[in-house]
């Protein structure tokens, strides 16, 4: 299992279309991927349960991997919070 | 028999009924015979719903319709959701039947949407909701309609047009529309308009009266259907619609032509609009100008307050469609029944008299100045006019100039391009503002009277509300009273008045108007040669008497009815 802390940088947050961005990218891992916010424990691979947890622009979370690819998988999810969930 | 209901989008409609229906047979409680089977069973409804929702997303893109293409293509990224079709999937294998175990998950979905209190997350709800219903329909195998594919002289009769079902109607093959919920701005409302098909929307039991193959006449100008017509009513009808459509070739004379009273006095005719893209309609249908644009589009369904950039675009585009005519712009009305989730208004008792339009914008000048700059910049090309909201106080407006000089000495100093001598107006929608008119006058470039909050905040009644809506009227010789009071003040300051509320249109109302001296009549775009045409109608004499008698009488009733008679004499003179 690996994960990372980090905080959400674009303006919409976790909604429609970032948390769409996520999932698509997430699913070809077979790794499980959970986000950790604000005390929710959130499947990544989720769309409904991502848009369900509300997680806004500068929220705290943590990304959880845990499989075969479980790096492979934290990564990817890491760089695209970083860079903005395909944001413009 | 007549079934009647909301008259949506006018003209005659006579044609045989194909229900549609959009919802799904009652669920059985029947556990499945075999689990995997019904597991399979599940997965082909699947496929087959996503695969008809792509085909209708790519239709709509075909159609220039690319905001419903997407909300369509995020229903199939959310319902491929592998969380929560394995939610689904092991509720089949625990024994419940494949529509039951949808029914289920997806309703704790939408229960967990709801349940957040965030205003976004929230109207996700109702894609579920959809989704949910179509998935369950696709299980009990009933078909989507293809709307294209219907003969001609069909009447469509269902619950509410939805944006999957409105691919493909067309004027040719669909006589008139008619449905069970929806009001004259719903979705099917508007559609039925830009389409000219006759459309009577919010029919009660109309599922239960109407059955495939019915002979129906929709009458969108009354709001009524009439079931198994006779042959008179037919031959009534047939005589209607084409009066109809001779009325309509008659107003068609008065397009490109000047808006006049029958002796020729001058007036205007400009378009309300809601958005840039309808200035170019309003324009096509022969508005002088616009007399109201409402900016709420620009700061409505997104995550936050539109930058300057953004506001300045819009507005230049409009105020380019018009060239020199004139565009008034009003600034932000939010509060009352409007709601922009991120502005984080609180909620209130009594939103109506609460912290709404100009009195929010005052304690949020960031946001307001924002506005105010775009709209200056945008009054470089062409002929801009800036509108306030709810005004109840002299300060207010001064108020408002003094940030207005504000933004133009920063403006300057940027070096950016606008007029200096931009004209700045407001809405007299306020008792308050009616009694203030003569001092309000000296501040103002021009009045735009808002008879539809007027005649609400005036009579103190909400037209929503059934039990009180009979005194939310403009015929009230108080509200006649209150609108001649802003028109003489107007011009007794050398101002110009006009009005953007519905009464303006109002062919009984017209004559009054005239009287009084309204310059500017603001209608919606589809009422513009309607209304250059009932102006045409009467002198100044014959406006001044009419108007004398109907502000003797004190009730309404009898001041509508005498209205009334009188335009219907002179039309069918």
């Amino acid at each position: 299992m690996v994960s990372k802390q980090l905080k959400v940088t674009n303006s919409q947050g976790f909604h429609m279309r970032p948390a769409t961005v996520f999932v698509n990218a997430m699913a070809k891992y077979k790794s499980d991927v959970t986000i950790n916010f604000n005390g929710l424990t959130v499947n990544g691979k989720s769309l409904m349960n991502l848009i369900a947890a509300c997680i806004k622009f500068g929220s705290e979370i943590e990304v959880v991997c845990s499989g075969e690819d479980e790096q492979a998988a934290l990564d990817e999810a890491v760089s695209m919070i970083e860079s903005g969930l395909g944001e413009e | 028999m007549i079934l009647k209901g909301i008259a949506a989008s006018e003209g005659i409609g006579i044609g045989t009924v194909r229900v549609v229906i959009t919802t799904p047979k009652e669920i059985s409680t029947a556990a499945p015979e075999d689990t995997e089977q019904e597991v399979a069973r599940f997965n082909d409804a699947l496929e087959g719903f996503c695969a008809d929702t792509e085909t209708m997303a790519a239709e709509l893109e075909q159609a220039a319709s690319e905001k419903e293409a997407g909300i369509l293509r995020g229903h199939i990224q959310l319902i491929r959701d592998p969380f929560v079709l394995q939610q689904i999937t092991d509720e089949i294998r625990k024994g419940l039947n494949a529509e039951s175990a949808t029914d289920r998950i997806l309703n704790s979905v939408i229960e967990m949407f709801r349940a957040t209190g965030d205003q976004l997350t929230m109207e996700r709800a109702t894609d579920i909701a959809d989704i949910k219903t179509r998935l369950i329909m696709h299980l009990q195998g009933i078909e989507d309609v293809d709307l294209a594919k219907v003969p001609a002289g069909t009447v469509i009769v269902t619950e509410d047009l939805t944006p999957s079902m409105t691919v493909g109607i067309t004027k040719d093959s669909v006589a008139g529309i008619v449905t069970a919920s929806g009001g004259y701005t719903s979705h099917s409302a508007i559609l039925s308009r830009a389409l000219e098909i006759p459309a009577v929307l919010s029919v009660q039991n109309l599922l239960d009266s109407v059955h495939d193959g019915d002979t129906v006449i929709v009458d969108g100008t009354e709001g009524s259907v009439i079931l198994s017509p006779t042959d008179e009513e037919i031959e009534k009808y047939t005589k209607k619609a084409e009066e109809f459509q001779e009325m309509k070739l008659r107003l068609e004379a008065f397009r490109g032509k000047p808006s006049v009273t029958g002796d020729g006095e001058l007036r205007e005719i400009v378009a309300n609009i809601g958005t840039p893209a309808d200035g170019v309609i309003a324009k096509d249908d022969d508005a002088e100008g616009v007399g109201l644009l409402r900016t709420e589009f620009l700061y409505m369904n997104r995550p936050s307050a539109p930058l300057e950039e953004e506001q300045y675009e819009a507005y230049k585009k409009v105020v380019q469609t018009f060239g020199d005519k004139p565009v008034i712009i009003r600034t932000l009305d939010i509060g009352g029944d409007k709601e922009i989730p991120y502005l984080n208004l609180p909620k209130e008792d009594n939103p109506f008299l609460g912290y709404r339009a100009i009195r929010f914008c005052l304690n949020n000048h960031d946001l307001f100045q924002a506005q105010l700059r775009a709209l200056l910049r945008a009054s470089a090309y062409g002929n801009l006019r800036i509108m306030i909201p709810m005004i109840t106080r002299v300060e207010e407006v001064r108020e408002v100039k003094k940030l207005r000089d504000r933004c133009i000495e920063d403006l300057t100093r940027e070096g950016k391009h606008f007029n200096p001598d931009t004209p700045i107006g407001i809405m007299v929608e306020t008792p308050a503002a009616c009694m203030m008119a003569d001092r309000l006058a000296a501040e103002v470039d021009f009045f735009s009277i808002g008879t539809n909050d007027l005649t609400g905040y005036t009579m103190c009644a909400d037209r929503g509300n059934s039990q009180v809506a009979d005194l939310y009227t403009a015929y009230d010789p108080a509200v006649l009273r209150s609108i001649k009071r802003i028109c003489s003040c107007a011009h007794n300051a050398g101002i110009p008045v006009g009005m953007c509320g519905e009464a303006a249109s109002d062919p009984a109302l017209i004559p009054v108007l005239l009287a009084f001296g309204l310059d500017e009549f603001s209608v919606s775009h589809e009422k513009v040669l309607s209304t250059r045409y009932n102006m045409s109608l009467w002198t100044r004499v014959e406006a001044d008497h009419i108007a004398r008698h109907a502000l003797a009488r004190d009730s309404a009733a009898n001041i509508k009815r005498y209205l009334k008679d009188k335009v219907k004499r002179r039309i069918s003179r």
